[in-house]
């Protein structure tokens, strides 16, 4: 499944135009994380790939979590820990 | 949207937090209580002097959480309730209004407790992230919170008490 994830907070400047689009092996969202990772492990700064870990997943209308389908439309966002307020 | 509640994300380039507006949203011929928290950018941070905070967004699920913790709210009180959230985004400099929370209710109680509920469901489970800028002309984000169900490592999902904001 084509994926196009958008990065937020600490993960922004990771990706050109905070975008990254991935081929995902597979519909759940543990699949992207697995993606995401692999490509994080060899394109990103050791302190961004290690983020990954404690980032949520989300469509536009709620957070998904790793056994859920992603998103339809095949838009993402990866969400670094929070820190509203 | 409903009568009971508003929600919004000010873009900073175009328009600061309205504390006035979130009181009389608020309140009500039938309310007695409001509340109100206005979480402000201070100077100082873990001894580093701070300049100011860029708040980042994820806006459409920023502002479906904020109807998520309103009805979360509306359903922990089981009284009427009305609330008023808002959050800005982008650069603000010192003294600037980051987060305004308010809440009418019935009595006291009641409203003190949806403003608490609602300010702290925003700063731990709401998409933004913050970025502070300091005098030496570095800058860092917050560590914050995860939003995983379980962190695939150890994270720390203690806010530092001394965040530059509210």
């Amino acid at each position: 499944m084509e994926i196009e994830l958008e990065l937020f907070g600490a993960l922004r400047g990771l990706e050109p135009g905070d975008r990254l689009n991935l081929s995902v092996a597979g519909d759940i969202v543990a699949d992207l994380r697995a993606a995401l990772g692999v490509h994080a492990a060899s394109h990103w700064p050791q302190d961004g790939a290690g983020l990954l870990a404690t980032c949520a997943f989300a469509s536009s209308t709620e957070i998904l979590r790793d056994a859920q389908l992603l998103a339809a439309d095949g838009r993402m966002a990866v969400l670094p820990p929070v820190s509203g307020g | 949207m409903s009568d009971s509640y508003y929600f919004h994300v000010a873009d900073r380039s175009q328009e600061a937090l309205d504390p006035m507006a979130a009181l009389e949203f608020v309140s009500d011929p039938g309310f007695g209580g409001v509340t109100q928290f206005v979480g402000r950018v201070r100077d100082l941070n873990h001894g580093r002097s701070v300049t100011g905070i860029t708040y980042d967004l994820f806006r459409p699920l920023t502002l479906a959480r904020f109807a998520e913790i309103a009805k979360q709210i509306h359903g922990e009180l089981a009284t009427p309730v009305k609330l008023y959230i808002a959050h800005a985004h982008g650069r603000l400099g010192i003294g600037d209004l980051a987060v305004v929370v308010a809440a009418g209710t019935r009595h006291r109680d009641a409203a003190f407790s949806a403003c608490r509920l609602a300010i702290e469901a925003v700063k731990h489970s709401t998409p933004i992230w913050k970025q502070e800028h300091y005098s030496d002309g570095d800058s860092s984000w917050s560590e914050g919170c995860s939003l995983c169900e379980q962190p695939h490592v150890h994270a720390d999902h203690a806010h530092s008490p001394t965040d530059a904001s509210r």
